[in-house]
This record gives structure tokens, sequence and C-alpha cells, in this order.
């Protein structure tokens, strides 16, 4: 894991890092050698005499660091072998020249260009400012460890759920206890194992992150700026309901899989994976309409309620109001779960289509 | 009186348009060996899902009485289950899989080990018993399923098709088990299609065919009913003409089973001379055996008159 931290942290630095740029600019009709004298900093810059254009386009096909950029009546025609990331640094320079070009047509110096283009001058006071990036990121985080879990449990969801079925062990399990009994006890189960797996992985990225500050020369202490208590209090008891409601919706699904690889239910698994993507959207606006919806809506509220509460003002009676709402989604979530494994226990043969799943919740 | 431990009254249920049990009951007392016999397909397996609330009826009652009391349902310390769909923990020790089941139902964990061993012992499987089932050949599975539905000496014990897959010798085996076990107090359900050896346990049993019941009684109620009647077999060595059969007008009923093999039932007021006149006519080379009915033919007597 240490490994792989330092190598994802090199490799990321590495590949971020600015690199000198391999072209060859050939300028054609500079006259005045404005743009030779813009881009001669960065790149490097020959002039092109007008005969040798053709010639030049010909064989770019062979030299292919080779660019032309060729000035006619104001615009730039350019000609390369391929679009990369050296022409597109070389178009912000061709940005700064038309700028320059523009200026001198309308007779403007730099300092009015630089006035017209700066931001508004504001002073700016907020209400809620204390640390709210860094609740924000520590909701990122719980959010997360909630999906982590998820799937740190979705192996075991297969090996106790529908592995007990293929065995053909559960007729004999739900003679001695009810089907929901043998439910809470695989959801609780599962999560536990989810959640002991998840503090395994916590306390290796916490090692990988004091080596990452190691190598940054930032504090470690850098680490307790984002240790909000009160929100790790709020954010805990969500992740953990959320991770329960999943793990419940999860077992459900497994318990009508009778066979793993070629069950098309499967891929359901993910299905965690879209809604905890959704709840996120509630940081570009935490106020709108959607993102009170996805912060009391059971399946997104678990990451998105605490996401808001870091970012927004959100009500007391909205936070236990949202909780309420989870409790209750898994109570319900793991009676139906209890339900449809009770009838699919003896189904090991053909797996029930979805309208036959919902025959099976609407029974006695 | 003998108490009454499990009373079924009214009892249906049906799986899309098919009728799976048509209104039947019964009730077993506390000792009896109630076997429940009928073919594939008959609604035992159903019965007996049902009494453990596995599925749910669509009609009838169900009262447990194992305490003195009257329940819905028996608790799992009460109950040693052998489903008819056999599964254990393949990859799991035998005796941790046997401790774990009987744990389950409420029983002491050292207990249950020391339990699990005798039973090991007894049937020769002690030194096995760290190993995985899966190393296992198929019928000592069957016994350490068996071991596993009993283990924890439940009060009533539903065994689902118990001699299914059994070699004659293991049937044999499993008799005695039960019969022992229901010597030390456990009441007995068990449900098979094999009538030879239910005949050799049980004391009372209820015929099922389609859901409904042909018989519901004491085995030697149901042997004084078909004393009277004679089964005449033929089994033929030479091809058989049916049409030749019609002359028996005085036989209750005519099975051909196989092509070769011709059951006769003869009622008390049939004239044998008659009936020897008759075979005598017969064409083909065939030997005779005459018998009284076993529960397999009456079984077959019943389905064909019911």
């Amino acid at each position: 894991m240490l490994l792989l931290s330092s190598a994802l942290y090199f490799g990321g630095k590495y590949a971020l890092s600015e690199s000198i740029p391999e072209i060859n600019v050939f300028v054609l009709n500079d006259n005045n050698g404005t743009l030779t004298k813009i881009l001669k900093n960065n790149f490097k810059v020959w002039q092109l005499a007008s005969d040798q254009k053709y010639i030049f386009i010909k064989e770019l096909n062979e030299n292919k660091n080779n660019v032309l950029l060729d000035i006619n009546n104001g615009i730039i025609k350019l000609y390369a072998y391929k679009n990369n990331r050296d022409i597109k640094k070389l178009k912000k320079y061709l940005d700064i020249y038309h700028q320059q070009i523009e200026m001198q047509r309308l007779g403007l110096s730099a300092d009015d260009l630089a006035s017209v283009l700066s931001p508004a001058s504001t002073e700016e006071t907020f209400i809620i400012k204390d640390n709210s990036s860094n609740r924000l990121i520590l909701s990122y985080f719980f959010a997360g460890l909630m999906i982590l879990a998820v799937f740190l449990s979705f192996a075991y969801q297969f090996t106790a759920i529908t592995g007990e079925k293929q065995l053909r062990i559960t007729e004999q399990i739900v003679s001695a206890i009810s089907p929901q009994v043998w439910m809470d006890g695989k959801i609780l189960g599962i999560t536990l194992t989810g959640i002991s797996s998840m503090i395994t992985y916590s306390l290796l990225f916490i090692f990988g992150g004091i080596i990452y500050f190691q190598f940054t020369g930032a504090s470690v202490l850098t680490i307790l700026e984002y240790l909000h208590f009160p929100s790790i209090a709020l954010f805990i008891p969500f992740a953990l309901i959320g991770v329960l409601i999943w793990n419940a919706i999860l077992a459900a699904i497994a318990s009508v899989i009778t066979d793993p690889n070629n069950s098309g239910k499967s891929s359901l698994m993910m299905l965690p994976v879209v809604f905890v993507i959704a709840s996120f959207l509630v940081t570009r606006d935490p106020d709108s309409g959607l993102s009170v919806f996805l912060s009391w809506f059971p399946l997104t509220s678990a990451s998105s309620m605490p996401m808001r509460w870091a970012i927004t003002e959100v009500g007391i009676w909205q936070l236990i109001g949202s909780f309420l709402i989870l409790l209750l989604t898994f109570y319900l979530l793991r009676k139906i779960a209890a339900k449809i494994f009770r009838v699919s226990i003896l189904l090991t043969g053909k797996e029930p289509s979805w309208s036959e799943v919902y025959k099976f919740v609407k029974m006695k | 009186m003998q108490n009454t431990v499990l009373r079924v009254k009214s009892l249906s249920k049906s799986f899309s348009s098919v009728k799976a049990l048509n209104n039947i009951s019964f009730s077993i007392n506390q000792g009896d060996i109630f076997a429940f016999l009928g073919p594939n397909g008959a609604g035992k397996t159903t019965t007996l899902r049902i009494l453990l609330d596995i599925i749910k009826a669509d009609d009838g009652q169900i009262e447990w009485n194992l305490d003195g009391n009257t329940h819905r349902l028996p608790k799992a310390n009460q109950i040693g289950y052998l489903p008819e769909e056999r599964g254990l923990y393949l990859d799991i020790p035998i005796l941790k899989s046997l401790v774990y089941l009987a744990s389950i139902r409420g029983m002491d964990k050292t207990e249950a080990k020391k339990s699990a061993l005798e039973w090991l012992e007894r049937l020769g499987l002690a030194d096995r018993a760290k190993e995985k089932l899966q190393v296992l050949s198929k019928g000592n599975q069957q016994k350490i399923q068996f071991i596993a539905s009993i283990l924890h000496k439940p009060a009533f014990a539903i065994l689902d098709e118990p001699f299914s897959g059994l070699d004659p010798l293991n049937q044999e085996l499993f008799i005695e088990f039960i019969r022992e076990i229901n010597n030390q107090g456990t009441t007995i359900l068990l449900s098979a299609h094999q009538m030879q050896l239910v005949e050799k346990i049980a004391n009372k049993i209820f015929l099922i065919n389609k859901g409904e019941e042909l018989y519901n009684g004491s085995l030697s109620e149901i042997y004084k009913t078909f004393e009277n009647k004679k089964i005449i077999e033929l089994h033929y060595k030479s091809a058989l003409n049916e049409d030749s059969l019609k002359n028996f007008k005085e036989a209750e009923n005519i099975d051909v089973i196989e092509n070769s093999i011709v059951k006769l039932t003869f009622g008390q007021n049939s004239d044998l001379k008659t009936v020897l006149s008759n075979l005598a006519q017969l064409e083909g080379d065939f030997d005779i055996n005459i018998h009284k009915p076993d529960l397999h033919d009456i079984f077959l007597y019943l389905v064909k008159n019911h």
C-alpha cells in the first residue's frame, strides 16, 4: 500500500510536471517580428521563406516535430503533424499575440488592457466560513469510506449469501432461525466485516499520508486541521446507516442470484457508486432544490447531507429528519431483503425475473 | 392417552395453477414414527416445508404442542430437520459444521462437540472429524447430514427422504438410527417413496397423491383393511398379450408393469376356482406369485380407485 501510494504520488507529480516543448516552430509572414518575439523564450523558432511553404507542409509526415505558423491578413494558419500537448501550449502564446495585435490596432497600452481584464474589486464577508473547505474534504473522506466499506463487503455478499444458497445449506438454517434473523445477521456481519477492512485500509492511508507529508515538507500536524470533531460525530452515523442500507439492498440482490458468474444481476452491485457520485452534485450549489432533494433522498443522503452541512447552513431539524428517513429506509429494506430471501431460498434453478421479485415482496 | 404433538387441519397450497396440497389434515402423537408416503411431486416436501414455516400455506391450521402449550411454530431446539435438498458447508471441517448447526438450535457448544464425536465414532467417521466435508463420499456426506439434523436431541425430527441416495446397507443402517432416536424419545415425521423401507419402521402412515389424502391412519389398520384381498403376480418370460387379461372380470384391479409383470388384485368374494381356470387359459410363459397386498400394492390400488 505504501509503495502504491508513493508510486501514485511520484508518478502523478511527474505526469503533471511542465516539460520543455519538443516542437520546432517555423513562422511565415511575421513581418514585424512580434510573433517570433513572443514565442522565442519558450520554443525553438525559425523564419520560413514563402517559397518553402509547400515543401515544408509536404515533409511534415517525416519532420513530425515541425510546426508552421502562416500569418495571413490577421489569420494564423497552423500546420503540424498532429495535435498534442505542445500545440495546446503554443495556442496560448498565439492568444497573447492576438491580444497584442488588437491592442496595437485599438491604440491601447498594456496597462489599459490589464485594467479592463482585472476582476471586480470586492470585500467579501461570509457568515459560514470556519473551516468549511476542511469540513467538505472531511465529508468527501467519509463518502469515500462509505463506498469503500460497501465495496469491501461486495465479495462477502456472494460468499455469505449466494454461496450458502449454492451449497443448499439455507433450508437447513432457516428451519432453525427465521429468514429475518438470517438476513439481519448477514447484513450486520457483512457490514462489520466491511468496516473492519475499511479501518485497516484507513490506517494504511494515514501512514501513506504521513509519508506524503514527509516528502512535501509540510507539517504532519496539517492533518489535524481537517479533524473537525462535531463533523466526525455527524458523519459517522450517516455513513454507518448508508453502508447498512447498501448492504441490505445488495444482500437482497445476492439472494436471488443463483450463479454470480452468469447472472446479469451481478452488475447491479455497482449501483452504490452511481448514487454516491450523484451526491457530489450538492457541492455545486448546496442550496438548490436538487441538493436539498439529494440530502433527503435515502440512497444519496448518507453522503449528500454531510456534504451540504459542511458547505452551507443546514438546520438541525433537517439533519434529524434526513437521518430518521435513512433509519426508516434501512428498517424497510431489511424487511424486504428477508422477504425476497425467504422465497428465493428454494429457487436454485432459473433466476427469478424482476417482476417475480416484485411478487415476492408483495407476498404475505 | 397419548399426547398429540402436531395437529394439521385443512392445509392447502397452490403454486400458480398447480394445486400442491388440497385440504389435508393429520395429527401426530408423541413417540410416533409417522410416514408421509407418495410418489415424487405428491406434495410431501411442500407439507414438511409448510410445517417449518419455510413456505407459507394458502389455507389451514398448524398447531405444535411439544412443551405442553400450543404454538404456531416449534422452537428451534425442539426440531430436527433433514431437508430433501441436502447441503452442508463443504469447505469447513466436519466437526465445526456439526457444532455450528447444533449451536444455532440452542445446544451448548461443548455438549454439541461431545455428542458429534460420539455419533461420528458410531458411524466410523471419528478419524475424519477435522477433514472438510467435500473429501467424503456421497454416502458419508449423507450420514453427516443425518447427524446434523438430530445432534441436538430434538423432541421432533422431520426427515425428508432420509433413504434417498443410500445403498441398501446404509438404508438398513439409517432405519436402525431412526428406531434408536425414536426409542430415546424423539417423535419422527418422515417422507419417503420407498414403501418397503417405511413398512419396517413406521407405525402410522399418510398416503398422499397429487396433493390429496389417500389414507391416514395406522399401518396395522390399513393391512387389516386389505388383508382379505389377494394379489396374483404374473411374471412373463414371453411376450404378454394384454387382450387376454380381459377374461379376469372379477379382478378389482389389473396393473401391467413394464409390459412383463401383471398384478391382479382380487377381493374376498372372488372365486379362486374361476381365477385359476382363467389363468390356465392364458397365453404365454410366466411364473405365478400369490401374496397378500403389501404397502406398495395398497398404494397403487388406492391411487387407481381415488
